[in-house]
């Protein structure tokens, strides 16, 4: 085996290992998805279960959009992490979702402060896939959803009607901010497994070596043993 | 064949994925942002109120449904106003109570909150006399009288449905009982505590 075989067994070998890791994430991603769904809804019915028009009572909006606005939300991620498990679509569209759904969560439990961390949460968990690119599509949907909520609907989105154009910056730096050692970690982490996917080729091409080593040895000993 | 019903069904689920987020939106967007029916306020204390307002002493009076969940952001606001405003203010929490409900339906978190407000004395107004004496419909609505009983504030002091933070109403409520002149009024946010009566019908 020449070190350009070796070089694209090691290759192969990494490969096979980010997608057997990002297969079982798409699938992690996918009950987590599942439980937050149900959790939003168990949220919403604790704190806003009806909305009330005197003594009668009608289920409250925040229950509907947690049904049928959070099923929306992850029935594509689902069904890709099912059917498309490891494809770059699926990861992405996982962290889409969930930044979706951290902004859904934060509308059911009132703009809770606390319900905010979801999205930090959220990206560290987005980083085990090891591709830093999934991490800025998560970015860029948290920034857009200020961005826009920020023109056109200040308030439900920084408390103020009068915000300035440029809060979602503010916003959107914290979130850089660990995004810089989340990419960093996930360079580092996809390096790891680039030198191990080396260092398992090259056992498997000094293996291949000795086993031709003792074949060879085998047959002379054989020959020896024959012309005796 | 199986390939091409998966593609089918992703794609489906795409169209409704991106339908389901601008509905979402929407749904939240308008439910936040409409304001509860806008009170017809008397503009001077009402005589057949069962409310003692002392002569000379500004009043606050705010109307409450117990089970109204964005209520929570008006008594925060309230507590925010009392912060703010002169202790001198009289403030009261009129809770809205059905008679046909039995005791004790109206003991909830909205109730508790208010009764934890220092400055405010929490009453239950039975069947929303009060309310539809004081003119307001909406559970958040909020009434400042000057010391004459003359009407100088009307309207809800949170934001949106349910938000909490800065603005206007409280604002204005703060300013007004603070510099004691001007008038304002500001969009009512949460339930209904009672539906818009007859003409005639208040007072």
């Amino acid at each position: 085996m020449s070190d350009t075989t070796t070089t694209l067994r090691a290759e192969t070998l990494r490969n096979e290992q980010l997608q057997i890791r990002r297969v079982r994430i798409d699938r992690m991603f996918a009950v987590l998805l599942a439980v937050q769904y149900v959790a939003g809804i168990v949220g919403a019915l604790a704190v806003s279960p009806y909305a009330w028009q005197g003594k009668e009572r009608v289920l409250h909006m925040h229950v509907w959009v947690a049904v049928l606005g959070g099923a929306g939300i992850i029935i594509l991620p689902i069904l890709l992490a099912i059917f498309r498990p490891g494809t770059v679509l699926t990861r992405h569209v996982i962290a889409a979702s969930q930044m979706l759904s951290s902004a859904l969560l934060i509308h059911l439990t009132g703009g809770r402060i606390e319900t905010h961390f979801h999205v930090f949460g959220s990206l560290a968990f987005l980083a085990f896939y090891l591709d830093w690119q999934v991490l800025i599509t998560a970015t860029v949907i948290v920034a857009a959803d200020h961005f826009l909520r920020g023109i056109y609907w200040p308030e439900s989105v920084y408390g103020v009607a009068n915000a300035e154009w440029w809060r979602f910056l503010e916003h959107a730096g914290w979130v850089v901010f660990e995004d810089v050692f989340l990419i960093w970690s996930c360079i580092l982490g996809s390096r790891e497994v680039a030198a191990s996917a080396a260092r398992q080729a090259e056992v498997e091409h000094l293996s291949e070596q000795e086993q031709l080593k003792s074949a060879a040895l085998e047959m002379a000993i054989a020959e020896m043993q024959a012309t005796a | 064949m199986k390939r091409r019903w998966i593609i089918g069904a992703l794609s489906i689920a795409a169209l409704v994925w991106a339908a389901t987020v601008a509905a979402a939106y929407k749904a939240i967007r308008r439910f936040e942002s409409t304001p509860g029916l806008a009170a017809i306020a008397p503009a001077s204390w009402p005589i057949r109120s069962g409310v003692q307002r002392a002569e000379g002493a500004w009043t606050l009076v705010m109307l409450v449904h117990p089970h109204c969940s964005c209520s929570r952001a008006s008594i925060k606001e309230l507590e925010a106003v009392l912060e703010k405003a002169p202790p001198s203010v009289r403030s009261y929490v009129l809770v809205y109570r059905p008679h046909e409900f039995p005791a004790g339906w109206e003991r909830t978190d909205v109730y508790d909150a208010a009764t934890r407000l220092r400055r405010a004395h929490v009453l239950i107004d039975e069947d929303g006399r009060e309310a539809a004496l004081f003119g307001g419909f909406t559970s958040g609505q909020t009434f400042l009288y000057d010391g004459d009983g003359q009407l100088r504030f009307e309207g809800g002091i949170t934001l949106l449905r349910g938000d909490a933070g800065l603005n206007s109403g409280r604002a204005g409520i703060i300013r007004i009982a603070n510099t004691q002149s001007g008038k304002g009024t500001h969009p009512v946010f949460g339930c209904a505590i009672s539906t818009k009566p007859a003409k005639g019908e208040i007072r």
